[in-house]
């Protein structure tokens, strides 16, 4: 079965599965053998089967560049990836370091801009991004919590160690894909977990309601806890529906709010019924027509109103995009340094500001060994790959770095490491990322539930599901 | 509960049962049409032109020629997307529906709508005639059968239920005023009176308290008046009479709104009304003014708990 062939030296990237002497790394020798032992044509009519059971079950995203929004189940492939106690030790605290710095970051900018004022990081890199909100400057947010929920994006490179790639501090996605890969692959292939003590992560939204009544504004006992979605067309429709179901708690769209004298309430069909805490699944600008985008026919009218006011928590806090920006991702090691005299334990992927001349000179003249981001872009779209595209591709993509350069920034390509994949009925490898979710309420906890995604295309390096990618079950196993 | 969600509930049980009906009644006259009428004489096209009323379709529809008819009606009624009370439209309104409270019901209610509206999206007209309505209509119908009682047996049975139970009701008494509209047992009583039983699942049921073959006056009595057939307007009405008041909380015989007025009003017509007496203005009569009933009942429910909430882009 597993018939494929270590990679070869050439692509220079970590191999999940193989040491470099041919033979299944100790972790993935159990599950080698037990995948011989099952056979290729059961494995492909199990596929098949789990295959059905996603379609029905509607685990399915939405691709925007389709015509209306078409539907599509998210491809999910059987093979797990496998990650140790000794790696997922690690990269928590790495996680928990840095989500701390992260927030701490967020409530100094709105608050005394200490970093700013000692020079540690440019105030117009701050006040130019997209995500900063003025709004926000001295509102005191419940429990000075404004990450509640983030997904930290992490790749392993030549060597094996695990950099962080990007950070998700706004709406990060894919929980529910953690919860439903799990759960199809304990039904549809039970024989693989024989040989495993795998953590479990299906308490993940009991943990994740935990933080959101941690943070509910003092004074209610039993806080009204809310999902806030953008509505059916949006692609992360399914993940809300699951998680507002798995935690008990209403799934409302933006017209089932109200808000009056700066109290949200939830139309019933008892009446108004008050909301003390909004799990938000709505992007910053479509929150409030009053305050962002005047046109959003999304929004709910006085929300932040009553937010200021206290009345409400949002769950993440308003504004807490700034420190996601791709600018100011090359800062959060120095964050990690100045809020908490630490050295971060997880590195960064190197990065070229495009706004000091000099490096922007290297970067449009190396253009074809690097990958250029849009900063204001997500989930794959606007980028650059260097090395895979046309020269005429980069000549155009090179001039419009040069017209706005705090747009952008550039990577040197890394090579993320591959993990075996069941590709048309043959196993081949194929490269993975891992995004982490960390929760924070009373404390910053990473469940052992990750997300890895997989570029289904051979030689992909893009794993975003609007580019082609899928994603596998990740067990994080038990110490 | 929200409003918006009760809306949903409403309007999944309304279409859900509105397929399962369409269903029903297609069946029921394809099979009787290929045997009791020639495909060349009237009374086949008056067959369908009845069948096009009781889905609710009373002008658009010119009689077709040879012998069209047959796939003429059941196209529109079945997968004519323009139509929007076609087993399809309904369907997938019945499918929005459900994936906009898709967090509210549970995993295997979901899925059995998902599964059939996968399903119908695979089919279409051509394939399902040339093999034959049947399979198809039967699918239909098993699928909508299997959301009851997986609705019945996975749900909690609390007011979300009881919005879900009000839409089956109204759908299924409206739709049986419908078929009731669309007979002429005036003119042939057997066996319109005997289609009519079919349309409403009601022959057997029928033939097993009467134990004998079907009178005009007898057939309607049970359609009407029966305690115990659940497509009966008694019964139907009843069950939404109950439901209402399991949301409201007020005492059965009093009314908190103007539907459960009316539901009263409508109770007493079909508790306490000898037949002959209903009957005595004309079947059709008393048919049409039902439709209107049920049609003002629907508006009334809404006016009650489902404020019209703006339309998210």
């Amino acid at each position: 079965m597993l018939d494929i062939q270590p990679a070869t030296a050439a692509l220079r990237h970590y191999d999940e599965l193989y040491e470099a002497g041919g033979l299944p790394r100790p972790h993935y020798a159990p599950l080698a053998a037990t995948l011989d032992w099952i056979g290729r044509d059961e494995i492909m009519a199990r596929v098949q089967a789990i295959n059905t059971a996603l379609l029905l079950r509607g685990v399915t995203f939405t691709v925007y560049a389709d015509s209306a929004g078409t539907e599509r189940v998210f491809p999910f492939d059987v093979i797990p990836r496998i990650i140790t106690p000794d790696e997922w030790g690690r990269l928590e605290r790495g996680i928990r370091q840095r989500v701390r710095a992260l927030n701490a970051f967020l409530h100094d900018v709105y608050h005394s801009e200490r970093i700013l004022r000692e020079g540690h990081i440019p105030r117009e890199l701050v006040y130019s991004s997209k995500n900063y909100n003025r709004e926000m400057i001295d509102v005191d947010v419940p429990r000075d919590v404004y990450i509640h929920v983030s997904g930290i994006d992490l790749i392993r490179d030549e060597r094996g160690e695990f950099l962080v790639l990007e950070d998700n501090c706004r709406t990060p996605s894919g929980i529910s894909y953690v919860l439903e890969n799990r759960d199809v692959l304990k039904r549809g292939l039970p024989d693989l977990f024989r040989d495993y003590a795998v953590c479990p992560v299906d308490d993940y939204p009991a943990r994740l309601l935990d933080v959101l009544r941690y943070v509910a504004p003092t004074g209610s006992a039993q806080p009204n806890v809310v999902l806030l979605t953008p509505g059916i067309y949006n692609s992360a429709y399914f993940e809300h529906t699951l998680l507002a179901r798995r935690m008990g708690v209403e799934l409302v769209e933006p017209r089932d709010l109200i808000v009056v004298e700066n109290i949200v309430y939830v139309k019933t069909t008892q009446g108004l019924e008050r909301v003390d805490v909004i799990y938000r699944r709505i992007d910053d600008d479509y929150l409030d027509p009053l305050y962002f985008n005047p046109d959003s026919t999304l929004g709910v009218t006085g929300l932040m109103n009553a937010y200021r006011a206290g009345n409400v928590a949002l769950a993440n806090a308003i504004g807490s995009g700034v420190a996601d920006d791709k600018a100011i991702y090359r800062f959060v090691p120095e964050m990690i340094r100045f809020y908490l005299d630490e050295e971060p334990i997880l590195r960064n992927v190197p990065t070229f500001d495009c706004t000091d001349p000099a490096q922007l000179q290297h970067v449009l003249a190396n253009l074809d060994q690097l990958v250029v981001k849009n900063t204001n872009a997500s989930g794959g779209y606007g980028m650059l790959m260097g090395p895979y595209a046309t020269a005429e591709e980069r000549e155009r993509y090179a001039e419009t770095v040069a017209a706005c350069p705090r747009d952008f920034i550039a990577q040197p390509v890394v090579q993320l490491s591959s993990s075996p994949t069941l590709v048309d009925g043959r196993m081949v490898a194929r490269r993975v990322d891992l995004r982490p979710f960390a929760l924070f309420g009373r404390s910053i906890e990473v469940p052992p539930a990750a997300l890895t995604r997989v570029a289904l295309r051979d030689g992909s390096l893009v794993v975003n599901s609007s580019q082609g990618g899928g994603s596998k079950d990740t067990w994080v196993l038990q110490a | 509960m929200l409003s918006r969600v009760a809306d949903s509930l409403y309007w999944l049980g309304r279409n859900v049962e509105r397929a399962e009906s369409v269903a029903r009644i297609l069946d029921v006259n394809y099979t009787r049409a290929m045997d009791l009428y020639s495909q060349r004489d009237g009374r086949s096209e008056a067959l369908w032109r009845s069948v096009m009323q009781c889905a609710g379709f009373r002008s658009q529809y010119k009689t077709a020629s040879n012998g069209k008819a047959a796939s003429d009606v059941f196209g529109y009624c079945a997968f004519d997307e323009s139509n929007s009370t076609s087993i399809v439209s309904a369907i997938r309104i019945a499918r929005t529906n459900a994936l906009s409270i898709r967090a509210e019901l549970t995993t295997e209610v979901w899925e059995v709508v998902n599964v059939l509206y996968l399903y119908v999206l695979d089919q279409n007209l051509a394939s399902v005639l040339r093999e034959g309505p049947s399979r198809f209509l039967r699918r239909v119908r098993d699928t909508m059968q299997a959301f009851a009682g997986t609705s019945d047996a996975t749900m909690t049975h609390g007011d979300g239920w009881s919005f879900l139970q009000v839409g089956r009701f109204l759908e299924r008494a409206y739709m049986t005023a419908r078929s009731l509209e669309a007979v002429d047992v005036e003119h042939e009583p057997w066996h319109e009176s005997q289609r009519l039983l079919e349309m409403c699942h009601a022959s057997v049921p029928f033939a097993q308290s009467s134990h004998r073959a079907p009178d005009a006056r007898d057939a309607l009595e049970f359609i009407v008046r029966s305690q115990d057939c659940p497509r009966s307007l008694r019964f139907c009405t009843r069950e939404i009479d109950l439901a209402m008041h399991r949301i409201s909380r007020s005492a059965e015989g009093t009314f908190a709104n103007d539907a459960e007025r009316r539901l009263g009003r409508l109770r007493a017509i079909f508790d306490y009304t000898p037949i002959d007496e209903i009957l005595a203005s004309g079947v059709p009569q008393f048919a049409t003014q039902l439709v209107r009933e049920y049609e003002a009942l629907s508006s009334d429910v809404q006016a009650a708990y489902l404020p019209r909430l703006p339309v998210t882009a």
